[in-house]
């Protein structure tokens, strides 16, 4: 094992996430502004609108994708609103543009699946990710237009899925993290089937005003109990417990620095009007007297590759880089997290050169410490 | 244990106080990451022979919704 150097010079002993990438790991697109359902901790703005993508947005965002993925793995993400809310018509004519080497997933609140459904995610290799925040009383935020529980559809959709043989994700929201809630929630992942799950604390953001200060107890001791549950069985691929383990097996072997990506990834976020919103998703939509509308430029006018290459004329972005450059000469779990992000720094604080945020707190520190915790009380192999 | 509230690090100090506090938790780490690369067998994720947490990780990298270190959809 090697030995981890003395640092003084905490500047320098991260490399990762130096400025912006030009060419990104994926693209998120957005086929309709609409959900059917108003959860209560969404943070999309005009979810009530039906705005669709008009397939020349699709083309152009097409032409810088397709070139992407002939040199490796290339993903488009079709997320919200509800992407099946676009209907199955108009997601087909969206994904015609594409090559065939593109990978297509969908962020979906599990609603809308049906038998028809299932067959064009087949026909379309389409990667499914559901949104179910656990058992029934942990789904109260989940709910329809008007006001009613949206649970049982939720779970009719999954048990679609799972009829047809297809495989899926799932991403759970906890609001209020207590004792307890992490092992019914794994045991409830573990029943549903999923193979990867993400758990996301409630973030303060966007449309969701709601606070997302907890105590620091309450949280490091779920992301602890929630390794426990995860050790007895860890058949699901749990996204915050691999991310752990990376960093922590990473820091062990002395290649901590190794981790983070060396550039960020720009993760453009095409709007149904084409409009591009990078680094941050939430971000689309939102209008800012100092930052305007945050977006980097409209497919519609400029290729996407363009917009890319000139992200740092954003200026908000280039407030950003700058507020990661705090990040990394001030956090001791910069090398774990990255540097926090735009959305969470821009909403909990109106800005984004500033560093901490509840939702590092939440879900990036806390999360290192409950892993850290478990493992400290957990010495010998048996659980 | 409680988290790290005083991230500057000090000139007396030899590694950062979070990786202090990992080096201090090694024999129960070791233990996870070795049920971890387990379990990784079994949910055949490994991609290479070694099936090191890295290699996992790289797997699932370009799960766009489950993976970006910077950021995600949510």
């Amino acid at each position: 094992m090697a030995e981890l150097r003395p640092d003084h010079a905490d500047e320098s002993r991260w490399n990762g996430m130096r400025g912006i990438s030009t060419v990104p790991t994926y693209v998120v697109m957005q086929p309709t502004t609409l959900c059917n359902l108003d959860c209560s901790y969404c943070y999309l703005p005009f979810r009530g609108a039906d705005r669709k993508m008009p397939v020349p947005v699709a083309g152009a965002v097409a032409a810088a994708v397709n070139a992407w993925a002939r040199t490796g793995r290339f993903s488009v993400v079709w997320h919200g609103g509800e992407p099946l809310a676009a209907g199955r018509d108009h997601l087909a004519r969206l994904l015609g543009p594409f090559d065939p080497g593109v990978e297509h997933h969908v962020q979906t609140n599990a609603t809308l699946i049906d038998d028809a459904w299932c067959e064009f995610f087949a026909e379309h290799d389409m990667r499914v990710s559901v949104s179910v925040d656990g058992p029934e009383a942990r789904n109260g935020d989940r709910i329809n237009r008007g006001g009613k529980p949206a649970f049982d559809r939720i779970v009719r959709g999954i048990d679609t899925l799972r009829r047809h043989g297809i495989p899926f994700s799932a991403l759970c929201v906890v609001g209020r993290p207590e004792p307890g809630l992490a092992t019914e929630l794994y045991a409830y992942f573990l029943e549903l089937g999923c193979d990867v799950l993400g758990v996301n604390v409630e973030e303060l953001e966007g449309v969701n005003k709601r606070a997302n200060r907890h105590p620091a107890e309450a949280v490091t001791a779920f992301w602890a109990e929630l390794v426990s549950a995860w050790r007895r069985d860890p058949r699901i691929h749990l996204r915050e417990i691999e991310w752990s383990l990376r960093y922590v097996a990473a820091v062990l072997d002395g290649t901590a620095d190794d981790v983070l990506p060396r550039r960020l990834d720009p993760i453009p976020t095409v709007a149904q009007d084409g409009s591009v919103v990078l680094l941050s998703p939430e971000l689309a939509g939102f209008h800012d007297p100092r930052y305007g509308d945050f977006t980097s430029g409209n497919v519609l006018t400029t290729p996407l590759g363009e917009i890319l290459a000139a992200a740092t004329e954003t200026p908000w972005i280039r407030e950003f880089l700058t507020g990661i450059e705090a990040c990394r000469a001030t956090c001791p779990y910069f090398g774990f997290c990255g540097g926090a992000h735009a959305a969470n720094r821009y909403f909990e604080h109106g800005r984004f050169d500033v560093t901490t945020t509840d939702h590092c707190r939440n879900s990036k520190i806390r999360l290192l410490e409950g892993v850290l915790d478990h493992a400290r009380d957990h010495q010998s192999t048996a659980v | 244990m409680p988290e790290i509230t005083s991230p500057r690090l000090s000139d007396r100090v030899e590694v950062d106080p979070v990786t202090a506090r990992l080096q201090d938790t090694r024999a129960g780490l070791a233990a996870l990451l070795q049920e971890a690369d387990a379990a990784r067998r079994e949910r055949e994720e490994s991609t290479s022979g070694d099936g090191s947490a890295v290699c996992a990780w790289n797997h699932f990298e370009n799960i766009p919704t489950f993976y970006n270190w910077n950021n995600r959809p949510r």
